[in-house]
């Protein structure tokens, strides 16, 4: 049957935003409590491991110390964290416990508005999260400006990446400590073996590709890069991957997601 | 003009028909009221409508909402409706003015736009001086309002409402009862859906009763109780497990119906009822009228589903 024209509801750009705008509403009601630890993680985790432990390592790690090494990789890890917390908890509660989809879905937005509604504001975390970090660096004398400003940039597809990784594993999720497998058993081992406290190129030879696989490992190259601004045609390879990921991801995690709101 | 047309529609999760070749029209300025016991279709029917959830579409089922397919236009038909679902999801985090603006941006209102409509709101839900309360101090009334407030955001023509006053204290309810009367004189088409009789009965002007997914009768609140039912009911309490009156020495005219703890006699003529309270030996009683429940228990039945 001939369909009448459509009415005059808001464009894409606006259903995306309205999306982002409620949760950035959300999160920024408890500024303090939610904005202050992302500045204190990093500080600490430097002081600790980077000053007390780095004290003890006297060779230079990729051309820099050890303390400029892993500041360099806690850029894109910060971002890893708040996106894959954000789109596995943050979206579950939403999703069975606060019904909060219920009434969006109620508005005139797509379920594929909502979800990459989501993605782009888990992508914001990871912008602001990287940004804490950057700070941090920033007044501990490891990052140079201005060529530091660009990592933010570098958190919100890092941030992004893992976001549409969470939502996918969400999709499947029925009951919310099901999450333990996913951040413990991928996310937390992706920290320690993707070049963010020790270099890949220290991995034994035959489990190198490993890390290759593991989506972190090219954000914190890219990372790397930018803060060095040294720029190296395998980048190009981690940019591919990252927008590639993101891309399969993206599109599984609303493919199932889709089923699973509208029945 | 109509609103919404229902043509034949199916549902099925899995092995469970939740709703069975429905059909039904709703004109424009009408409230209509869909009814029913729990897991009946109701909430599903009425997702189905505004795109939430997709009608079978092998069985060749049709709905249109101000001529759109919710299979493919559900934005139109969303922009145009307001939704209050079930549940109240408001976001707790966030204060009652708060909680309308983020949604005010969903239908692209500019800010001063938006801020006039919530005030509007506000008022018209009695919720003005709640505007800067936060929603854990707002009691469960004054959240069911604050849904619809939300729901009307962007002047719907269509107002969809799932059980909008179930659990609310008999003020609210008939808080909630004037608000939608008044809305529904401004022109505001309403389909909502209740297992009180006495709502169906207040305000709507059609009541489609469900059960088990199909419908079981469709008509206005006085012409189904006129249809379906006598008059005037005699309640009699069976004390000691020994009904009072045997179904053998019934007058004509009068129909028993059996429930636990409980003989009901419906009579057209209230006078064959008061014959049969002449031979209760000092059982209590109770004559009534007949209402809207008595039609929905006979239409769907005493016996409880698997949902209740």
């Amino acid at each position: 049957m001939k369909s009448s024209n459509p009415a005059m509801y808001p464009p894409l750009s606006q259903r995306l935003f309205s999306v982002w705008y409620r949760h950035m509403r959300v999160y920024t009601k408890n500024l303090l409590s939610n904005g202050l630890p992302p500045f204190l993680e990093p500080l600490l985790f430097l002081m600790g491991v980077g000053l007390g432990l780095g004290k003890y390592i006297n060779e230079t790690w990729d051309g820099m110390p050890y303390i400029d090494f892993l500041g360099t990789g806690l850029l894109v890890t910060a971002a890893m964290f708040t996106a894959a917390y954000e789109c596995t908890f943050g979206t579950f509660i939403r999703l069975e416990f606060e019904k909060v989809y219920d009434g969006m879905l109620a508005a005139p937005i797509t379920v594929n508005n909502l979800i990459v509604g989501e993605i782009l504001w888990a992508g914001t975390k990871g912008l602001f999260f990287t940004f804490a970090v950057m700070c941090v660096l920033m007044a501990f004398g490891i990052i140079r400006m201005p060529a530091g400003l660009l990592t933010p940039f570098v958190g919100f597809l890092t941030g992004m990446m893992f976001a549409t990784l969470s939502l996918w594993v969400t999709s499947f999720v029925k009951t919310i400590n099901h999450f333990n497998f996913y951040l413990t058993g991928i996310i937390s081992p992706m920290f320690f073996f993707s070049g963010v406290v020790f270099p890949v190129s220290d991995l034994p030879q035959n489990i190198r590709f490993v890390a290759e696989i593991m989506p972190l490992t090219h954000a914190v190259r890219l990372s790397r890069a930018v803060c060095a601004s040294h720029y190296t045609p395998v980048l190009l390879g981690s940019v591919a991957y990252i927008a590639i990921f993101t891309a399969i991801t993206g599109f599984l995690a609303i493919q199932r997601l889709k089923r699973r709101l509208v029945r | 003009m109509r609103i919404i047309s229902v043509k034949n529609v199916n549902k099925a999760f899995g092995g469970v028909h939740a709703v069975c070749g429905l059909s039904f029209e709703v004109e424009e300025g009408v409230c209509f009221g869909l009814l029913g016991p729990n897991g009946a279709g109701k909430t599903t029917m009425m997702k189905m409508i505004y795109g939430r959830s997709s009608r079978d579409l092998r069985d060749g089922g049709e709905i249109r909402v101000f001529d759109y397919d919710p299979a493919h236009d559900e934005l139109s038909i969303k922009y145009l409706s307001g939704v209050v679902p079930q549940e109240n999801n408001l976001d707790d985090e966030l204060n009652v003015f708060q909680n309308l603006i983020i949604y005010s941006k969903f239908y692209g209102l500019s800010g001063s736009v938006a801020r006039e409509r919530i005030q509007g709101l506000l008022e018209f839900l009695e919720l003005s001086e709640k505007a800067e309360a936060r929603i854990r101090e707002l009691s469960g009334g004054m959240q069911r309002r604050l849904v619809i407030a939300r729901a009307l955001l962007n002047n719907p023509r269509l107002l969809i409402l799932d059980e909008p006053t179930t659990g609310l204290d008999p003020q609210v309810r008939h808080l909630i009862w004037d608000k939608l009367r008044q809305l529904r004189a401004q022109g505001t088409t309403i389909l909502l859906t209740t297992h009180y009789m006495e709502e169906a009965f207040q305000i709507c002007d059609t009541i489609l009763i469900m059960d088990k997914g199909r419908k079981v009768q469709e008509d206005n609140p006085r012409d189904l109780l006129r249809e379906n039912i006598e008059a005037y009911v005699l309640e009699v309490p069976i004390a000691n497990g020994a009904p009072a009156i045997q179904e053998s020495g019934l007058p004509a005219g009068v129909r028993l119906d059996h429930a636990e703890g409980t003989q009901r006699f419906y009579a057209q003529d209230i006078d064959r009822l008061k014959s049969i309270v002449d031979k209760l030996s000092g059982n209590q009683y109770y004559i009534r009228q007949s209402t809207l429940e008595d039609v929905f228990l006979k239409a769907t039945g005493r016996a409880l589903n698997e949902k209740q």
